[in-house]
């Protein structure tokens, strides 16, 4: 579904990214590992053209998406849930759902979906996002992504500073939701992401390191404690 | 979709009772000429007939509290409801301005035709400023827009083209029909400014509650959101740009009308700065709050000065330190919130003239 080749990405002077590649296969959660500051936001911020890379590809759906402005990136069907529970403060719960409508119609369509994943959302659908606590900010931020009808997720950081419980329903949700979407997740938790992704590739320094099976990582405790400083 | 999660209820049969507030501040404005030539021992006749006195006097300043909502309005709806700081809000109004002088006096146009040019300057300014957009964002994007209006201003002061525009005199004398002779038929002017700000401030709110005024909201918040969720911005910041220089044309039209003098004045950086003290006093990105904005900045500046003379600026400025220690989200901002911060406010007067130490 979203082929990495290999991109170099600057912000400013600074070379971020120095030759990332990743594979995404569609119907995957994969999860973008690498210790803060490797470059995994910015990977996925690559991918969106948000920062576009200066060289290699990135193949969606077969077509090459590098250099392609972020509006027309996101409406080929890339959804995007930032970190730091990126909603839109002073719009609603409901406003937040419906900007993010690509065709009329979108959310009343996912709207039944959206709430069995997240019914919370439901009973505070007339607040506004500023009236949120942390994790409900953070479900209308993946609920928002839900909105249209998006093939790929890339989902970064979705259980920081979250409780505990929350995060559980976030997994939960996740899970779900990958039934109907390809995920790429950006996850410092690494049991989090060892629950949720099939898949992982590893960020060290700005390049992509390794990757594979996420069910072969967990028992490598040596890659694991060199890379991403866990136990 | 349940009526609990419609997130756009009906509202339409609620329309007058949600906006009573406004129809009787309304009609209030339209029968208080005549409240005030009562008082003043003048007949309803007197009104209609624009003979001087108090209420032929008191509709004068208030068609200038009208214009001036009208341009703080549309200040707002780009830097309140969009976040696009522009330093150069001025020329929006003055090329209304300009063009209302230049047009009546200079080429000697009807009022259609002056209508149709102000409409024409509005568009062809607001796509001026849209040129920058893509290639210069916040602070560099109000440098931009100041350097755009300097130019301007620095165009109609010169004496090259003093034939069209009066250079540093500006337009004295624009020749008005007397369709909207502000002198011979002043109650006329009056419930055309004042049903004119009601227009505009009505577009713009329906503007605003609109899904294209939501995403406007959305780029103010955070741009890199709105276009991740597939909306080319520019679009919807061109949008914006165009409703305000439409409407702040419009207000400067009236103005050169109401004057009937185009002075370069209004060119120049102060009025920029007046249409944020504007919206700041009323709150930044209500709307309504820079209807507010614009009666207590224009009736302060009248009163204080009618009353205290020489010390009035000072005062003035007085006035507005208290309204940001009290008010830090303006009038109406403040009052949405429900957070009147009276005590927080004592606070930080004390603290800014240093007669309470900081809490540690």
């Amino acid at each position: 579904m979203l082929e990495v080749q290999n991109i170099h990405t600057f912000i400013g002077q600074f070379h971020i990214l120095e030759g990332v590649s990743l594979t995404v296969p569609a119907g995957s959660i994969v999860a973008l590992l690498g210790r803060n500051g490797a470059g995994k936001t910015t990977t996925l911020k690559s991918v969106l053209g948000l920062t576009p890379p200066r060289a290699g590809k990135i193949i969606f759906n077969g077509q090459e998406i590098q250099g392609r402005r972020s509006f027309d990136i996101a409406a080929l069907g890339i959804g995007f849930v930032p970190e730091h529970r990126a909603i839109f403060r002073d719009l609603s719960v409901a406003e937040n759902l419906r900007i993010a409508e690509r065709r009329k119609g979108d959310f009343a369509r996912k709207e039944a979906f959206i709430f069995s994943l997240f019914p919370d959302l439901q009973r505070l659908i007339k607040l506004s996002g500023a009236n949120l606590s942390g994790g409900q900010q953070q479900m209308l931020a993946v609920a928002r992504a839900l909105v249209p009808d998006n093939k790929l997720l890339l989902i970064d950081e979705p259980s920081e500073g979250l409780a505990p419980v929350i995060i559980e329903q976030m997994m939960e949700a996740i899970r779900q939701l990958s039934a109907e979407t390809t995920v790429l997740l950006v996850e410092q938790n690494f049991i989090v992401a060892s629950r949720l992704a099939q898949h992982y590739v590893i960020i060290e320094e700005g390049r992509s390191v390794q990757h594979g099976l996420m069910a072969d990582l967990v028992n490598d405790k040596e890659t694991i404690h060199r890379y991403l400083g866990a136990a | 979709m349940s009526a609990a999660t419609n997130p756009y209820p009906p509202s339409r049969s609620g329309w007058l009772k949600n906006n009573a507030g406004w129809l009787a501040l309304t009609l209030l404005l339209l029968a208080l000429p005549f409240l005030a030539a009562l008082l003043d021992g003048q007949t309803p006749a007197n009104v209609l007939a624009s003979e001087t006195g108090n209420a032929k006097f008191m509709q004068g300043l208030l068609i200038e509290v009208f214009i001036l909502a009208i341009y703080a309005i549309s200040y707002d709806l780009i830097l309140g409801v969009t976040g696009l700081l522009s330093f150069g809000h001025a020329m929006f109004f003055a090329v209304g301005a300009y063009a209302t002088g230049i047009a009546l006096k200079t080429m000697g146009w009807g009022l259609g035709q002056t209508l149709l040019a102000v409409i024409v300057a509005s568009i062809v300014q607001a796509l001026l400023f849209a040129l920058v957009l893509p290639r210069v964002k916040g602070i560099t994007f109000a440098l931009v827009t100041l350097g755009l209006a300097s130019v301007f201003s620095i165009v109609v002061r010169s004496s090259d083209l003093a034939a069209y525009t009066g250079a540093d005199v500006g337009l004295q004398g624009v020749i008005v029909p007397a369709l909207l002779n502000t002198n011979t038929a002043r109650f006329r002017f009056y419930v055309i400014a004042l049903l004119a700000t009601v227009l505009v401030y009505l577009v713009y709110r329906r503007f605003v509650d609109s899904p294209t005024g939501r995403v406007c909201i959305a780029i103010r918040e955070n741009e890199n959101r709105a276009l991740m969720l597939g909306y080319n911005t520019f679009t919807f910041k061109l949008v914006a740009l165009l409703l305000s220089s439409a409407a702040a044309a419009f207000a400067g039209m009236l103005h050169a009308l109401h004057q009937p003098i185009v002075s370069p004045n209004v060119a120049s950086l102060g009025y920029t700065v007046a249409a944020l003290l504007m919206i700041l006093i009323g709150g930044v990105g209500t709307l309504s709050g820079a209807l507010f904005g614009a009666a207590v900045f224009r009736l302060l500046e009248f009163f204080l000065d009618r009353w205290f003379g020489e010390i009035a600026n000072s005062l003035l400025g007085l006035i507005y330190i208290g309204l940001v220690m009290f008010l830090p989200y303006g009038i109406v901002g403040t009052w949405r919130a429900r957070s009147f911060q009276i005590k927080q406010g004592w606070d930080r007067l004390l603290r800014l003239l240093h007669l309470q130490h900081r809490a540690p």
